[in-house]
């Protein structure tokens, strides 16, 4: 392998998400499942404002509410609360997640969730407190959580599961594809049913789709002697082709995606045309960060910066790889980020939900990273999807300039900004 | 320990936000793990904040704890050699509150030169209001300084900040009305004033401060060490505008004449106040004496949310538009007995809440014709059919219009009643569907990702007429049902139902079921349903 990459370390001073925000999209993958928060007011303020769209639907999450009676009692009592969840959602298991607060009274939540557990309805404890996770790691600890309630695999011929929530669509298409190569797959890790979970043992492989769960991969492979599959993520041709020859050599098999690839770039043309020679900066917090720098590189992208919230050397070394001339970040600082902004002037910025309009007010053409957690962005059918995202934005904003406003003029944003409202004594 | 799905208040983390976000020159830092700046992406994304909201999350992590690492200094360093503030105000969260650390010896130790205010408050008893009022309460107690009066009248108007309902339009509508008076706007706060505009706030002759849950605390201060008087009224609706506006020529003048200044303020001709300076300043008064408006006398509006805004639109929806008030409530517990005095002539009992399902089975007992409320409201009144209107805060994406809409003055009062009559179902069209039938406007209920609360239990069978009954039963009659006994009814009487418009059908069910049970009767007939027109109506 090529030289490591230099990664550069700061000091964190950036906004970002805990773990509880995964919640999002898990509730609403597991179909059977609840997730329970055991958190504070401000746990219970940060789902609202985050999922808030879904109160509409009747979530299967909530936050058991600790206030300040409940301080001191280490063990909190929830059973009223399971009871109460059980009798109106009716779920196949409940995940019970970590926050600060418990966190540091120290509630002991491997004897909670034991002790709440029963047969017919399992409690999973799942750490996610914003002390040691970013949002996209709790879906690890999830999977982390569900791994013992996975039958163990007595099959002596490998098969795959793959590792990481996708929507249907995207589960389909890679069972299909995988079909089309003779691969046998074993199912999904989460399934969207908890009756669905995948059998797995010393013949599983472990495909990742998403580049945050390298923690899960770990377990998976000491606990039930699983291989994980090193190569590229599935995210742009190139790396769904690296993906799937790479599965293809775990089973002994050598395949040519090449034309397939070629293919997949020539009807991403139109999208790589716009790309080509672009300055991209990388400023978000999903941890998918490193194979979209990748992604965006093949794309005909110069990537200036890519800072992201953490780096597994191992879990995304073949990533790692080829962005040997990438300035790389971990744990960002934002002052740091915004001078390096106003230094380079990048063409497009792909930046968290907290900075982007900042940065758009600011002249930046940014786009926010969050869609990249929601959208079918994997494997060959998601690559449109994934290109989209980044194009859609410089079009967009091209649309507006060539006969609207343009938004670098700060009269359209006078008065808009409370801190910065001019005063007229 | 109760299970939460939503909360009326945010944290007072996030009212700490809201008042740094409003002030020029100044930096929150919350001493709090990396998840708390959830509250930058709120004001980011709802607010769509041109610029970074000034606050900084110096983050706690589990190995900081740990290895008793405390980054606070660090950041603060951080943040004044960057950012140069003037005052970085500092809070502990939720969590790191219990770490009993000494954060007031952490920022000594930073040795910045930005003022370092630690702003303590215990944030399981302090919720967004308490910690937004209060801090900005402390600022002004710390910041005002003894200053002479202007020359020339002049106000403060204190209690516009981020995220604040219409916050920007309601600003607009003073300054407005304070313009057409002729009288000077000596600071705005928080909305923003940087730390020098707090320090001369004492030069106004009155304080404005229209709202209970920002800046009355303030203007107190300002009254007992400075001696200046303050308007504390919301001017919600027409009247209390009118009186408002006396008030505020009365307490000018009465300053005035205490100082010798010969320039009075006069009330100019109203029609000054109109948008074009040549019409009725505002137009509910003639609207609402037109004949279809009759048709909103008999409306039964509820009323829930903030203080000032619930004790303002019940009294503008009594008073001015003529409807009936069914309820009014709050979730603001501190702010209770207050609002019972406020509107002491137009609610009995008075709905203290936090908890919004309390909220919502208060609503589905009474089933208003309007629902004035906050966004959980505004849900559970489309669950149950009926019509909302958004009146207070919390905050959400579509609370940020883009077009001048204030609640307050007399165009706040144009706004407000626009919105009501566009929200409601409209008087003359209803009279010609209750005459007529529905006209062909039925339309199916909006698709909800849930059923509608079912209002009478779809799985129980219709009765089905046999040969040996081809007639209908008489009603048996029996003791009279509890509430919640299920009643059925005959495919007759459900058929007749079919004929009452579509959006007050649900409502007739109700009724004719609650006189059934009342009754004694288990099956509801078409004798039944007419009977029970007769005595209750619909």
């Amino acid at each position: 392998m090529a030289r490591k990459p230099e990664i550069i370390r700061e000091h964190n001073l950036h906004h970002s998400f805990c773990g509880l925000v995964s919640v999002g999209w898990l509730y609403q993958k597991i179909k059977d499942s609840f997730f329970l928060i055991l958190g504070t007011h401000t746990c219970a303020h940060l789902l609202q404002n985050t999922l808030g769209v879904m109160i509409f639907a009747r979530p299967r999450f909530a936050v058991a509410l600790m206030e300040e009676a409940d301080l001191s009692s280490a063990q909190p009592a929830l059973e009223a609360q399971i009871e109460a969840i059980r009798r109106e959602h009716h779920p196949s298991v409940i995940f019970l997640l970590s926050s600060c607060t418990p966190e540091v009274i120290k509630v002991e939540f491997e004897g909670l969730a034991q002790s709440l557990s029963r047969p017919d309805l399992p409690v999973l404890f799942v750490p996610a407190s914003g002390l040691d996770y970013t949002f996209s790691q709790a879906e690890d600890s999830v999977l982390q959580a569900l791994l013992p309630l996975c039958p163990v695999s007595e099959r002596d011929t490998p098969e795959i599961v793959f590792l990481g929530s996708v929507n249907d669509t995207i589960a389909d298409d890679f069972a299909h594809e995988a079909a089309c190569l003779g691969l046998p797959v074993a199912g999904f890790l989460p399934s969207n049913h908890m009756r669905d979970l995948p059998a797995i043992g010393p013949n599983t492989i472990i495909a990742p789709l998403h580049p945050y769960l390298a923690r899960v991969a770990n377990l998976l492979q000491q606990e039930r002697g699983a291989t994980v599959l090193s190569s590229l993520f599935p995210l742009g041709p190139d790396g769904t082709r690296m993906f799937w020859e790479d599965l293809a050599r775990a089973f002994g098999q050598t395949i040519d995606l090449a034309d397939r690839e070629a293919a997949a770039w020539e009807r991403l043309k139109t999208h790589t045309s716009l790309l080509k020679g672009k300055r991209i900066f990388l400023a978000s917090d999903t941890l998918m960060e490193i194979p979209l720098a990748r992604f965006l590189q093949a794309c005909g992208c110069e990537i200036v910066e890519c800072s992201t919230p953490y780096v597994n050397r191992r879990f995304h070394a073949h990533e790692l790889s080829r962005l040997e001339e990438v300035r790389l970040v971990e744990q960002p600082d934002l002052h740091h980020q915004l001078e390096r902004i106003d230094e380079i002037k990048p063409d497009l910025v792909i930046a968290n939900i907290m900075s982007t309009n900042p940065l758009i007010g600011h002249g930046v053409l940014a786009k926010w990273s969050m869609e990249v957690a929601f959208m079918p962005i994997h494997g060959w059918a998601g690559s449109h999807t994934l290109i989209s995202m980044f194009t859609l934005p410089m079009q967009r904003h091209a649309q507006l300039n060539a006969r609207g406003t343009t938004v670098m003029d700060p009269l359209w944003t006078t008065g808009l900004m409370p801190s910065q409202q001019e005063h007229s004594a | 320990m109760r299970l939460a799905y939503w909360m009326y208040q945010g944290t007072a983390h996030y009212g700490i936000g809201r008042i740094a976000n409003s002030l020029r020159n100044i930096h929150a830092v919350f001493h709090a793990p990396q998840g708390d700046a959830y509250i930058n992406a709120v004001f980011a994304m709802l607010e769509r904040t041109p610029a970074f909201p000034p606050l900084t999350t110096s983050v706690v992590s589990g190995r900081d704890l740990a290895q008793g690492n405390l980054r606070l200094p660090e950041t603060l360093q951080a943040i004044d050699q960057q950012l140069h503030p003037e005052l970085i105000v500092v809070a502990a969260s939720c969590s790191t509150t219990l770490l009993q650390e000494n954060l007031e010896v952490a920022a000594e130790s930073a040795d910045i030169s930005a003022e370092v205010l630690i702003y303590d408050v215990n944030p399981y008893r302090v919720q967004e209001v308490a910690a937004a009022d209060g801090l900005f309460t402390e600022l002004v107690r710390r910041y005002a300084t003894a200053t002479p009066l202007t020359t020339q009248p002049s106000v403060n108007i204190l209690g516009p900040a981020s995220m604040g309902l219409h916050a920007r339009h309601d600003l607009t509508a003073l300054r407005r009305m304070l313009q057409t008076l002729g009288v000077q706007v000596n600071v705005v706060a928080p909305w923003g004033a940087t730390l020098d505009d707090l320090r001369r706030l004492p030069a106004a002759w009155l304080n404005i401060a229209p709202y209970r849950e920002l800046g009355q605390q303030a203007a107190q201060v300002l009254h007992e060490q400075f001696g200046t008087p303050s308007l504390c009224d919301a001017p919600i609706g027409v009247q209390p505008t009118l009186a408002w506006l006396h008030q505020l020529v009365e307490q000018l003048n009465s300053v005035g004449s205490k100082q010798n200044n010969p320039s009075e303020v006069m009330l100019p001709p109203l029609t000054a106040f109109s948008l074009d300076g040549l019409s009725t300043p505002s137009s509910v008064p003639w609207f609402v004496r037109t004949a279809d408006m009759e048709s909103f006398s008999r409306r039964r509006m509820f009323v829930f949310g903030d203080a000032t805004h619930v004790a303002g639109m019940t009294r503008f929806l009594h008073d001015e538009l003529g409807t009936q008030i069914c309820g009014a409530g709050t979730y603001l517990p501190d702010q209770a007995d207050w609002l019972r005095e406020q509107l002491a002539e137009y609610v009995d009992d008075l709905l203290v809440t936090e908890e919004f399902q309390v909220t919502a089975q208060r609503i589905e007992e009474l089933q208003p014709d309007l629902v004035c409320g906050t966004q959980m409201e505004r849900h559970t009144a489309r669950k149950l059919g009926l019509q909302c209107m958004v009146i207070a805060p919390p905050m959400h994406i579509e609370n940020h219009p883009l077009s001048y809409r204030p609640f307050l003055g007399f165009d706040g009062a144009d706004v407000i009643a626009d919105q009501i009559y566009m929200t409601s179902t409209l008087g003359m069209e209803q009279h010609l569907i209750d005459m007529f039938g529905d006209a062909g406007l039925e339309v199916p209920p909006m698709p909800e990702t849930e059923p509608v609360l079912p209002l009478v239990d779809p799985v129980l069978p219709a009765v089905p007429l046999t040969e040996e009954s081809p007639t209908p039963a008489a009603p048996v009659k029996g003791a009279p049902l509890a509430d919640d006994e299920p009643v059925e009814w005959q495919p007759d009487a459900e058929a007749m139902m079919k004929k009452i418009p579509f959006f007050v059908r649900n409502k007739a069910r109700r009724n004719i079921e609650q006189y059934a049970r009342a009754q004694g009767y288990r099956v509801i007939t078409t004798q039944i349903v007419l009977e029970a027109r007769e005595h209750v109506g619909g």
